[in-house]
Parts: structure tokens; C-alpha cells; sequence
């Protein structure tokens, strides 16, 4: 017997998981108030669909700003403190410690300061995504070999050059992988304040339903963050194949 | 004679009363103590010394990524004043290839940076590969080479723009012992080939007299040059010389000064 393989067994399994979606309520395993049939969810998407396409476009322009804030900021002020020694030593105890806080308890007040609208869910988002960017960025830009830079300037490379030919690729994969934790927690940030004050977003829409009991159009509506999700992870991994493709198999010992 | 003068020039390196102190906050350390040598033209120079003995800050300075506090540093003549790739090749201890670039890459930068041509660098990269016996190897990335190779890449990107003197820094030091003797004949045959001035730090006495025209041995810090031993060892070199009593003799003598240095 043919052994399957990873990649024939991973869409084996998501196949079941979608298969029993669909046959669990049907057949009245679960009632389909707690879990609607993947096909009268999609009904709901499709027949709702410039519903969740005008919603959908507040979380994504919530999403990217908050991406920007979140990531570009945290990736850069990460760098700073990774690479200066005092800076670290001051700042990242404080840093690490704030990261403890559960920021989720703190959302009321933003909608105190920034109202219910878009800007609250930027800067909560921004917020929540900018500290483990931060740590990550932080972290990342520590084991990058110092002897290239010196092996750049050993070879006539000026500060530019040596910024522009080895600093920046030698971050790119800590700066993806920055990405990629922030990326995550923006989305949730964003949809998780849509979700508890707002008056638009996918997660606007799934409280909304809910409180209707309208079990279909929630689900729709929590496949689309699913959906965001997977393709925000989708982008990063295209990003690392192009630009960090000669990380892999590279040894850990050699190349941190 | 004024060609004359330039010709014989290039290559030599000449250090005069050179001395290094580090400070670092209250600490001072005196690294090289009043060294002065002259390496002509073509030569193969080794330098020795106990471990911390500054070997490697002597090595800094002639590169021109470190400052000396006083003494002068003229290499082809010229007193170096900061990394010039174009006079002074380098080779450190760790290949330090940049992991994100394929072999011909990483022998291409210097003359990337200097904003070469596509295609003259291409050219150069290819003798420069070939030299070291890679050609085959151009587009693999570090991670897919050996220890051996990595250091081989290391060589030809040092020799890439054809320098005056090669300046390395225990460059096979974190290779195993075969490919460490691979390499050194590997290395004389480059250095036969194209005639360039090496400077050579190794802290193993076996490498250094097997190697080179003259040892010159550091004492320990703060480093000063305590003998300079003409290897006349007739070449090409062979294994089975390391074993002569003649080799016995001198690497028993280096031993003798490093031990009391």
C-alpha cells in the first residue's frame, strides 16, 4: 500500500473536518443553532455578500493601519533596542513587563478617548500587535553575525553599503517573522474590538448575528476572518520564499 | 629607477615602531609593544605568537579596520589609512560569506561596492572561482559548501581585485586537520601562481613553517617581535618534510621562545 503523503494527508483531514461541518448538523449530531451546515453557511455568505463586503473593507483598512503602526513601528524601535546594549538594558525589563498586561481589559477605555469608530480599533489594534513585534524584532536583531559587517567594511563597504547590503538582508527574516507574529494579533486585535463596541467590521457582524441567533450568518462571517487570516499567513510565507529562501536548511549554529 | 622603485614597491609591507593600546573605560590593555618588520615583495610571512599574545590586533592594524596608537603602517608604500581591498586583501577565520548570496555573489561584492560593470565582475569572479578551484561551485549557496570551500570563496573574494598582499587571520583554524593540510597546499599554489605578498596569522607552528619564507614570533602581550626565523626549506613543500629533522629543529626552537615569551 501507498503510503500518503504529508501534503495528501493534510487536505485529507481538512476534507473530514469539512465533511463532518456539514454532516454533524444535518444528520442532528449537533443542533445546527450551535453549528450551521457549511452549506447554509455559505448560502448566507453568498446571498449577504455585499453586506460582509462593505464590513470587510472597514476591517481591512482598520487591519492595515494598524499593521502599519503596529509592525512598521514595532520593527523599528525592536532594531534600536536590540542593537544598543544601554537602551536594552533600560527598557526591555519594562517592555517585557508590559507585555504581561491584558490589554483586552483596557478597551473601553480607548472607545473613552477615540470613540467607536475606526479610530479606536486602529489604535487598540496598533497597541496590542506593537509590543511582541517589538520583543520579536528585538530579539531577532541580536543574532545577527556581527563579523559580516565587519567583513563589509573590510572590504571598502561604506556605512550606506553595509546598511544597504548586509544590515537589510541579514534582517529580512526578522523582520518577516516580526511580521508575521504582528500581523496575527492585529487581526484579532481588530476584529476582537469590532467585536465588543462598533458600528461596522466582520466583527461588528458576527456580534450582530449572534445577538439574532442567526447561527448561519455568523459562521459566514467567521470564515471571512479565517479567510483574512490564512491569507495574511499566505503573503508572509510568499515574502520568506523570495527573500529569506536561503535561510532554509541553513544550519542554526552557522546562521542564527 | 623611479619604476624601479614602484615595482619592487608593491607588495612589501613595512611596519615601524607600530603600538597599540586599547582603552576601554578604565581599562587599558597594551596589545602590540614598538613592532617594526619588512616583508619584500612575494614573500610568504607567518606570524606567531602565544595565545593573546595580539596577533590577531597586529592583523586588525595591517588591514586598516583598526587604529594603531602610534608607529606607521606602509603597505606597496603607501601608509594605510583604512580598508583598501584594492591593495590589501583580507581573509579572517571564519569564511564570513554572506549567507543570502551564492558563491559568485560573495566573490562578486568587493566589486559590486565599487560599482564594477556586470560583466567585468562576472569575468573577475569566474578567474578568481577558478582560481581557487570552484568554478564548478559558482552558484551554490554557503550553506551548501564546505568548511573547505567556504574558506576557498573566502580566498577568492580576497584575491578578487587582484591585490598587492594577502593578509590572513588564522584562516584554517576552524578546520579539521585534513582539509586544514588540503588547504595549506591549496594556498601555495595560489600564492606560487600569482605572486602576491601573504601575511599569515596562525598560532600553529607546524602551519607556519611549513608555509612560509620567514615566522616572525610575538611574545606575549604586550606583543613585541622576539625572533624573525628564515625558513630555508627548499619547494615545493611535502608532507613527509614535517617529519625532517631539519623542520623538528625549528619548530622546536619556535616552541622553546613561545613558551618563554
Amino acid at each position: 500500500m501507498v503510503c500518503p503523503t504529508a501534503k495528501t494527508t493534510r487536505r485529507i483531514i481538512v476534507l473530514i473536518l469539512l465533511a463532518c461541518w456539514e454532516l454533524l448538523p444535518r444528520l442532528g449530531v449537533i443542533p445546527s443553532l450551535f453549528l450551521p451546515p457549511l452549506t447554509l453557511t455559505a448560502a448566507a455568505l453568498f446571498s449577504e455578500f455585499s453586506v460582509y463586503w462593505q464590513h470587510l473593507l472597514v476591517t481591512l483598512q482598520e487591519v492595515g493601519a494598524a499593521l502599519f503602526f503596529a509592525c512598521g513601528g514595532g520593527i523599528l524601535c525592536g532594531m534600536l533596542l536590540g542593537s544598543s546594549t544601554r537602551l536594552r538594558r533600560l527598557l526591555l525589563p519594562v517592555v517585557s513587563s508590559a507585555y504581561a498586561i491584558p490589554l483586552v481589559v483596557l478597551y473601553p477605555l480607548f472607545t473613552a478617548w477615540f470613540g467607536i469608530g475606526m479610530q479606536s480599533k486602529v489604535v487598540f489594534a496598533s497597541v496590542y500587535g506593537f509590543l511582541p513585534t517589538l520583543l520579536g524584532a528585538a530579539a531577532g536583531i541580536q543574532t545577527i553575525d556581527r563579523s559580516l559587517m565587519m567583513t563589509a567594511r573590510s572590504m571598502g563597504a561604506s556605512p550606506v553599503q553595509q546598511i544597504r547590503y548586509v544590515l537589510l538582508p541579514a534582517t529580512m527574516p526578522t523582520v518577516l517573522s516580526s511580521l508575521r507574529i504582528g500581523g496575527a494579533l492585529v487581526i484579532v486585535g481588530v476584529v476582537v474590538s469590532e467585536m465588543l463596541t462598533s458600528t461596522a467590521g466582520i466583527g461588528f457582524l458576527i456580534s450582530r448575528y449572534r445577538t439574532m441567533l442567526d447561527s448561519p450568518r455568523v459562521f459566514a462571517a467567521i470564515l471571512l476572518v479565517l479567510m483574512l487570516a490564512i491569507l495574511f499567513d499566505l503573503l508572509v510565507q510568499f515574502a520568506e520564499r523570495r527573500f529569506t529562501g536561503w535561510k532554509k536548511n541553513v544550519p542554526a549554529k552557522t546562521f542564527p | 629607477m623611479t619604476t624601479m622603485t614602484t615595482v619592487s614597491a608593491r607588495g612589501t609591507v613595512q611596519v615601524e615602531n607600530l603600538t597599540q593600546i586599547h582603552r576601554s573605560g578604565e581599562r587599558t590593555t597594551h596589545a602590540l609593544d614598538n613592532i617594526s618588520f619588512t616583508i619584500p615583495a612575494g614573500k610568504f610571512v607567518s606570524v606567531v605568537g602565544p595565545s593573546g599574545c595580539g596577533k590577531s590586533s597586529l592583523l586588525m592594524l595591517l588591514v586598516g579596520l583598526a587604529q594603531s596608537t602610534s608607529g606607521e603602517l606602509r603597505v606597496a608604500g603607501r601608509p594605510v589609512a583604512g580598508p583598501d581591498p584594492a591593495r590589501i586583501g583580507v581573509v579572517f577565520q571564519e569564511a564570513n560569506l554572506f549567507p543570502w548570496l551564492t558563491a559568485r555573489k560573495n566573490v562578486e561584492f568587493p566589486l559590486m561596492i565599487r560599482n564594477m560593470s556586470v560583466k567585468e565582475r562576472e569575468t573577475k569572479a569566474r578567474d578568481a572561482l577558478e582560481l581557487v578551484g570552484l568554478d564548478e561551485f559558482g552558484d551554490r549557496y554557503p550553506h551548501e559548501l564546505s568548511g573547505g570551500m567556504r574558506q576557498r570563496v573566502s580566498i577568492a573574494r580576497g584575491i578578487v581585485q587582484d591585490p598587492d598582499v594577502l593578509m590572513m587571520d588564522e584562516p584554517f583554524a576552524a578546520l579539521d586537520e585534513q582539509t586544514r593540510m588540503v588547504m595549506g597546499d591549496e594556498l601555495l599554489r595560489i600564492w606560487e601562481r600569482t605572486g602576491k605578498t601573504v601575511v599569515f596569522v596562525t598560532h600553529s607552528l607546524t602551519e607556519a613553517i611549513y608555509l612560509s619564507d620567514h615566522v616572525l614570533v610575538l611574545s606575549a602581550r604586550p606583543g613585541r617581535i622576539i625572533d624573525r626565523i628564515d625558513i630555508d626549506l627548499p619547494r615545493p613543500r611535502t608532507f613527509e618534510l614535517t617529519s625532517s629533522a631539519e623542520f623538528i629543529q625549528i619548530r622546536n626552537r619556535i616552541w622553546e621562545q613561545i613558551r618563554t615569551a
